[in-house]
């Protein structure tokens, strides 16, 4: 009978080597791959791979800002610990404080959360809003990437076969209004069928000076587009009525829902137009929170 | 006892499942036990030309139809329903072989090396394949398993020949899985000579009747011992015995306990499921727009087999009507065969999916006529002495009025009815509902003829000894308390185990609303017998039998008289704000009053309302399982959407008082009833927020967002 060959080193240096010598699949908080190979019942996951258990490598956990306001969060930091850091900013706590259940929450890691690729992750989307950069470490050093280039599409990544996730980095940001909403199966404990983090960052006469937006679910990767973005960069919010309609079209066209098609497109136009329009009648530094 | 029965207890269970102490049939050890793992059906129908196995290491092997020494079938109500398919398969699932050995990882690589050849053919997945069968019809001529008409008041073709107009609309409910929080799970084994088969159950003498003639035994040669039922709405009613009947044959074979415990995926992909519905109303109205008479036509997706839906559909007529009282009716009821897997017994059986139907079609009759909902109804709101869909008599006082005045009240119904414009993404919605309690007409008298032993013990201890089960409902707790009470001894004294079929009397089974409302009285009398020795005598058994009350007329041929003796009677009102950017329904409160006489246990009974009513709005809201080609698209939980607290956060349950002179301290069933109507309000006031008829459920966002574009796109 076959079984699971797994190694469980404790620091960087000898879980690098065994990924070199190996190729060993990592595994962090397991919420992903255990479900995924899951067998009948009373029998254990089966890997076709051997296994890379990292939860004993302290060297990949976690939060800290440096004086640039960079924030870096380690590879095996849990959603429930990020959800409540205050450093962490606030998409990224929104969205790790709606993933799945609490149980899921105190063991499903950021890394895994980004090197398992899903479209539907939770933490990619708001990262890849937020310009976040993976570190990936090797024997042969480290390298760092864009989150939203790392990702490929659903399942598939830039990680080499003798690497691992050991960072995320997150350069500061200062937005005048933000949003994200997470479109659950149910209210708590679902997984994401919809998600848009947007921000909006405007200058002292109300010009945009920044805008950004992510959508989770709605193609085969996290989506998102810096040339429709562009569209509103210079145009003054209180004549945001004049773009938006050219600006929707365009939005529209980065998103490629397989599943529910009309109600992913209808739902994203809908939660852009509404962001935008409301924050023209808002005081600056607001949360656009949900209508009901 | 001076205490009011009603008044809450501890239930005798609590702490042990509270603190994961209860041990289910899954944490049991069997000695020597084998495991087992079934080899299924993967395509929806057609015939099997090989079945390839994996060269068998020492101790596996593969049990399947031509292992069974007598007939290859289960007797549930008939015996259509094989325990191994031998040439044909019927559904995705369907029971093939059952790998049996000692380590549950080889057991799942030999499964994965079964291959089986199969010379396919067309299915029919949807009630329109089935009646037009598609494929080939495989179920008589023409794929129906079970078909009745009831007729009540005028002719009905004379009634619509001289309506003023005719409002016709038709309604569709989905599949539904029960979620039983322990999964299927069963154990046959052998004891001093004799088969022994412990199975998580609702029913543990349905199981010895089904299984014994697969090794051409008696019923009595069985011993079915329950172990502790974690959940079940009705999965364990019938199913268990798809799982039993292999285990048996099994056993027998290869002289080993055989356990087989379902997992998660399983409990999905491959148990019944409640019948998928689609049900025509007619109504023919006079110039006033006053209701003359109903033409009803409900089908149920049977699937595959079938199991007790004919019990079900019967059910669905009866009940669809609803709480009104309408002159004429014929109500036309089909059972189509498909090659889905068989629709099954579900907490509600076969009455949520009419109740759904008439609840709809009153409202929309209601907006056509532009009369307020609940002012419509109320017109024609059933009474005591009105005659029912076959020309049987509510028997009982009606309280409905009382509770729809508890719940308006307690909701601002009639403001927020007045205020919330159709479309304004607020919306208010009432419905009511009703459940038959025990078996349908004289079934008890007739078929079940329910028995119970009260047994009182040297020290004190007395014992109840009848075959109803405990799976979560608090039946084990209620039964407890009226003997207690009666009797005049501490709860702690009574003494009531898991069923074993060796040791109890058969008083029917645990479905159907019946255990308090009948198993309930017969301990309530068996007690009372007691009372006068429980002093006197040391060690000694009382034995009672059910007794009919007398007057209430049923003729099963013609389906005509008194359907039940006594309903359940329910009211919901259900308030919602639809989000106009992603269509989620918010559901900002819900209002439910039930009447089941006079309650056992107040507590246990807020429980059952607070968990049916959740059940019934996760089915009209988001509960979606649909079938492509035979298979369940829906898989696990993770894509199956039950409910959490955070969905209906809200709820207020009131109750009326109305003893009911034939059941326990007044008592009758609650089980179902608290099931069969808040999707109903679910729906009417989605429909009322988005300012759109509604006739399906379930309505998850993105059919609320077709729904609401639906013209101008």
């Amino acid at each position: 009978m076959e079984m699971n060959t797994a190694y469980a080193p404790k620091t960087l240096e000898e879980a690098l080597q065994i990924r070199h010598d190996t190729h060993a699949r990592p595994l962090a908080g397991g919420t992903d791959l255990m479900v995924q190979y899951r067998r009948g019942e009373g029998a254990a996951p089966r890997f076709p791979w051997p296994v890379l258990l990292l939860c004993g490598v302290d060297e990949m956990r976690g939060i800290s800002r440096d004086g640039k306001g960079n924030v870096t969060i380690g590879a095996l930091e849990i959603s429930a610990d990020i959800a409540r850091s205050e450093l962490v900013p606030w998409h990224v706590r929104q969205a790790a404080s709606r993933m799945g259940a609490i149980s899921l929450r105190n063991q499903a890691t950021i890394g895994g959360n980004i090197g398992n690729s899903s479209p539907k992750g939770d933490l990619p989307a708001t990262l890849i809003l937020l310009d976040a950069e993976v570190e990936l470490a090797s024997i042969r050093g480290t390298r760092r990437m864009l989150v939203d280039d790392f990702i490929i599409a659903a399942k598939k990544n830039h990680l080499e076969d003798d690497e691992l996730i050991t960072k995320v980095i997150i350069p500061p940001h200062d937005f005048t209004y933000v949003w994200y909403r997470k479109i659950g199966t149910r209210r708590a404990n679902a997984i994401s069928k919809l998600s848009l983090s947007a921000a909006l960052t405007l200058d002292k006469e109300g010009t945009i000076i920044d805008f950004r937006a992510s959508s989770g679910a709605a193609g085969p990767k996290v989506e998102r587009s810096r040339k429709v973005e562009e569209m509103l960069v210079g145009k003054r919010i209180d004549r945001i009525d004049e773009v938006l309609p050219a600006f929707l079209d365009a939005y529209d066209g980065v998103i490629s829902p397989h599943a529910m098609p009309e109600y992913r497109r209808r739902v994203t136009r809908n939660m852009l137009s509404y962001f935008l329009k409301e924050a023209g009648k808002r005081p600056a530094g607001k949360v656009i929170e949900e209508t009901c | 006892m001076t205490k009011e029965i009603s008044d809450p207890v501890r239930r005798y269970d609590a702490i042990d499942k509270c603190t994961g102490k209860q041990k289910y049939l899954g944490d049991m050890h069997f000695p020597g036990a084998l495991y087992a793992r079934m080899v299924r059906s993967t395509i929806a129908r057609g015939k099997i030309l090989a079945i390839h196995l994996p060269e068998m290491p020492q101790g596996y092997d593969f049990v399947s139809y031509k292992d069974i020494p007598g007939k290859n079938e289960l007797w549930m109500i008939q015996k259509d329903w094989k325990c191994f398919a031998e040439h044909d398969v019927r559904y995705v699932g369907e029971t093939i072989g059952l790998l049996c050995g000692p380590d549950k990882e080889m057991l799942d690589d030999l499964l994965s090396q079964v291959k089986i050849d199969y010379e396919e053919e067309t299915p029919a997945i949807t009630i329109e394949e089935g009646l037009a069968c598609k494929g080939g019809a495989f179920v008589g001529k023409d794929n129906l398993f079970c078909e009745m008409t009831t007729r009540s008041g005028e002719d009905i073709d004379k009634v619509f020949a001289r309506a003023d107009r005719v409002f016709e609309e038709t309604y569709r409910t989905g599949f539904q899985e029960h979620v039983n929080l322990e999964p299927q799970s069963c154990c046959a084994t052998m004891e001093q000579g004799r088969y022994v088969v412990y199975a998580s159950s609702q029913c543990p003498f349905y199981i010895r009747k089904s299984i014994a003639g697969l090794l051409n035994l008696k019923p009595e040669d069985i011993d079915v011992r329950q172990t502790m039922t974690g959940g079940a709405f009705g999965a364990k009613e019938h199913f268990p015995d798809v799982l039993a009947g292999p285990c048996l044959v099994a056993c027998h074979k290869l002289q080993k306990p055989v356990e087989l415990v379902f997992d998660r995926k399983e409990e999905t992909a491959f148990t019944v499921k409640r019948h998928p519905s689609r049900t025509t109303i007619k109504t023919a109205l006079d110039k006033q727009g006053n209701i003359l008479g109903m033409d009803i036509d409900v089908v149920y997706n049977v699937g595959g087999y079938l199991s007790c839906s004919f019990v079900v559909l019967q059910r669905g007529v009866f009940h669809a009507t609803g709480c009104y009282r309408i002159p004429a009716t014929r109500i036309h009821g089909r059972g189509v065969a498909t090659n889905t897997f068989p629709s099954d017994a579900f907490r509600g059986f076969g009455a949520p999916q009419t109740l759904f139907a008439i609840e709809r079609h009153m409202c929309h009759l209601a907006d056509m006529l532009g009369v307020e909902p609940l002012e419509f109804k109320r017109r024609y709101l059933i009474r005591q002495g009105d005659m029912t869909n076959t020309e049987g008599h509510i028997n009982e006082r009606v309280m409905l009025p009382e509770m729809i005045r508890q719940i308006t009240e307690a909701s601002d119904y009639e403001r927020k009815a007045r205020e919330y414009k159709p479309s304004c993404g607020r919306g208010i919605g009432l419905s009511l509902y009703n459940h038959g309690g025990a078996f349908t007409g004289n079934g008890e008298q007739v078929l079940i003829k329910a028995k119970c032993d009260l047994h009182k013990m040297a020290d004190g201890r007395v014992e109840i000894l009848c075959g109803q089960t405990e799976m979560g409902q608090g039946f084990h707790t209620a039964a407890r308390k009226i003997a207690a009470h009666t009797l005049g001894i501490p709860f702690e004294k009574i003494v009531f185990e898991n069923i074993d079929t060796d040791r109890v009397q058969d008083s029917g089974p645990t479905a159907a609303s019946r255990s308090t409302q009948i198993a309930g009285r017969l301990i309530q009398q068996a007690a009372e017998q007691m009372k006068p020795r429980y002093d006197k005598e040391e060690d000694f058994t009382v034995h009672v039998e059910y007794q009919h009350p007398e007057g209430f007329p049923w003729d099963q041929e013609h389906w005509k008289g008194d359907a039940y003796i006594a309903y359940g009677w329910g009211a919901a009102v259900v308030e919602v704000e639809v989000d106009p950017l992603t269509y989620e329904v918010k559901t900002v409160g819900i209002w439910v009053s039930h009447d089941v006489g006079h309650p056992i246990d107040r507590l246990i009974l807020r429980g059952q309302a607070n968990g049916g009513v959740m059940q019934s709005l996760g089915y009209a809201a988001m509960e979606v399982m649909e079938n492509k080609g035979g298979k369940f698209r829906q898989k696990s939980l993770a894509d199956y959407i039950i409910p959490c607290s955070m969905d209906f956060p809200m709820m207020q349950t009131f109750l009326v008082d109305n003893p009911y002179p034939y059941g326990p301290y007044g008592a009758k069933g609650a089980g179902e009833l608290v099931f069969n109507g808040a999707d109903a309000a679910f729906t009417e006031a989605v429909s009322k927020a988005i300012g759109k008829p509604i006739c399906e459920i379930p309505i998850p966002p993105e059919t609320i967002e077709g729904l609401m574009h639906a013209q101008h796109d």
